[in-house]
């Protein structure tokens, strides 16, 4: 048996990731960009897709449509709304090796733009911060709006985190 | 083959190698064998080709001090469900092995890692550059000597004893959290 | 002695971000809870003797009322009910933000030793209690400052278990977001605040063993268990 070459990893077709929005609450429009580095993405991920699924669905979700006021349906863009805020998530420990990128990441992010900064690490480094290549938060590169803390944060969480967004100063 | 098997088949085919049988966690057996570095390939094709342990798992180093880094490769035979800790010991000046990805390639970037975490050389590797670690990092981090130096430049809480406002001079507890030296940083 | 000044804590326990939940209520109704308000009187011993923290909402809970009063009264209430959690539903034990009841600290100073982050900071001092009759005076710690960080804490609950006194409790509450990361360092003010939302202990699971208080009392001490 002969040792077998793989294809060597490609970078992807640049830094943004896709994002998961606009979601529509009440006049406040988001776009969420997930920067997911390591395991709070996943709770990142959960919250995402459960707030998608309360919007759609019509049956415990058609109070939550009903009380979200001027803005249109699940899923889409209020039509005479503010443009929804890009709303960039750093979630996971940010390595000395990956800060470019994140910063690289801020900066393509189109205005108006918000940095909320999602869990221990990359509020302050959290159980990492004595380590010799994190980056102690995400604030020593980028602006950060609002830090959620946890380890990892609840679901939940985030949506309290994307609410104190918009209440201290959403579009 | 049978760990008793693989041990008898080293015996005759390595007889520099030392094996041990090693019960793990959930009662897996293991077979470790330690090598002269002079043996590591042929160690490794024989785990490969004899023991049937095809899966390449890790590639790591350990610290050891005076002894110098002790390389370990574990491998998995899928079939056989048998497990094998390859280990070889290098010296610290000089820490060199030969390069383990032409019998596997997944070795390629464990050797990267292990040689910019502990500064073991792998002769022959297509490209040995710094896989984790950030551009214009200095050290080797995983070395034991390398010190936290975050850790030795904030207070510690702990430091303090009850009743005080400030790190005890007077405490016969151990002041200095893990993981910092005695007497780091210097003065 | 000087006591650090609270850093932007509100008096009552309501957290931008956190409206909504409704109080929680002890099963089993308050567990101690007034008593425990009250600071300890100067020349008492500080004892672990309250084994249990204010099962059900004190005092406090008023805050958390007006605060879901005036969130279900703002219009964009689409994501807010839609992604509370009641008491109910959350797990027991489930690990949010820590809590401090000062009357049980006796500044051992082993939760900030233990803590694998070094985000507990203890302040405090030696304070020297005169003699009652017949006495001796005693020097005992007064804590001057217990804050936890929780930009830096993983909530992996050492101090909990390290501390001696109960002194430490986990509560379910997670919606505490902040604008400024100092405002996550939660100072002994709003530490006391999280008490009243801890939860009473969860009942035994059927089978388990006594706790050691009842084991060491002798047979026929604490609760009845289901064997088996």
């Amino acid at each position: 048996m002969a040792a077998v070459d793989l294809p060597a990893p490609g970078r992807g077709s640049g830094t943004m990731p896709d994002p998961a929005g606009p979601v529509a609450v009440g006049g406040f429009s988001l776009r969420v960009f997930d920067a997911g580095l390591a395991c709070c993405a996943v709770e990142v991920s959960a919250a995402l897709r459960r707030c998608a699924e309360l919007l759609a669905d019509g049956g415990a979700g058609s109070a939550v449509g009903a009380d979200l006021g001027d803005s249109a349906g699940p899923g889409s863009a209020p039509g005479n709304g503010p443009s929804p805020v890009n709303v960039l998530v750093v979630a996971g420990t940010v390595t000395d090796k990956l800060a470019p990128l994140v910063l690289a990441a801020y900066r393509d992010l189109p205005q108006p733009r918000r940095v909320l900064s999602f869990g221990a690490c990359s509020n302050s480094g959290g159980p990492y911060w004595d380590s010799y290549c994190v980056t102690k938060g995400a604030d020593q590169i980028i602006p950060v709006d609002v830090y959620v803390p946890g380890c990892p944060p609840r679901p939940e969480a985030l949506v309290h985190g994307l609410r104190l967004l918009r209440d201290v100063g959403g579009e | 083959m049978t760990p008793g098997e693989v041990l008898a088949e080293a015996a005759r085919r390595l007889p520099a190698a030392r094996c041990v049988i090693e019960t793990g966690v959930g009662a897996a057996e293991t077979v470790t064998m330690d090598v002269p570095g002079r043996d590591w390939l042929a160690a490794l094709a024989f785990a490969r080709d004899e023991a049937g342990c095809d899966f390449f798992d890790w590639l790591t180093a350990v610290d050891e001090l005076d002894q110098g880094f002790a390389v370990v490769v574990h491998l998995y035979s899928v079939e056989g469900g048998q497990h094998m800790l390859v280990r070889t010991l290098v010296p610290r000046e000089d820490p060199a092995l030969p390069t383990a990805t032409g019998l596997f390639r997944g070795a390629g970037w464990a050797e990267r890692e292990t040689h910019e975490m502990f500064g073991v050389a792998f002769d022959g590797h297509p490209g040995l550059a710094p896989l984790l670690l950030p551009d214009g990092f200095e050290g080797h981090p995983l070395r034991k000597e390398f010190p936290l130096a975050a850790r030795a430049a904030q207070e510690w809480p702990g430091a303090r004893e009850p009743g005080e406002r400030q790190a005890s001079q007077r405490s016969r507890r151990r002041l200095v959290p893990p993981g910092v030296p005695e007497g780091w940083p210097p003065p | 002695m000087t006591t650090m000044e609270p850093r932007g804590a509100s008096p009552a326990p309501q957290v931008q971000g956190d409206p909504g939940q409704a109080p929680r209520q002890g099963a089993a109704g308050p567990v101690g809870g007034p008593e425990l308000l009250d600071p300890e009187p100067t020349g008492a011993e500080p004892t672990g003797a309250q084994p249990t923290g204010p099962g059900s909402a004190g005092r406090g809970s008023a805050g958390l009322e007006l605060t879901r009063r005036e969130s279900a009264r703002s219009g964009s209430a689409g994501l807010e009910r839609g992604c509370e959690l009641d008491a109910g539903e959350l797990p027991p034990r489930s690990r949010g933000v820590i809590g401090l009841l000062e009357e049980n600290c006796t500044v051992c100073m082993l939760c900030a030793r233990e803590c694998p982050d070094w985000c507990i900071y203890i302040e405090s001092h030696k304070q020297t209690v005169p003699a009652p009759e017949g006495g001796r005076p005693r020097v005992r710690n007064v804590l001057d400052r217990f804050a936890i960080d929780f930009s830096l804490c993983m909530y992996c609950g050492i101090c909990i278990e390290a501390c001696p006194y109960d002194a430490l409790f986990w509560s379910p509450e997670f919606g505490y977001p902040e604008t400024a990361i100092g405002a996550l360092t939660h100072e002994r003010d709003r530490l006391r605040d999280w008490m009243w939302t801890v939860p009473p202990p969860p009942a035994h699971d059927p089978g388990a063993p006594l706790p050691r208080e009842a084991q060491a009392a002798g047979p026929g001490a604490g609760p009845a268990v289901e064997s088996g």
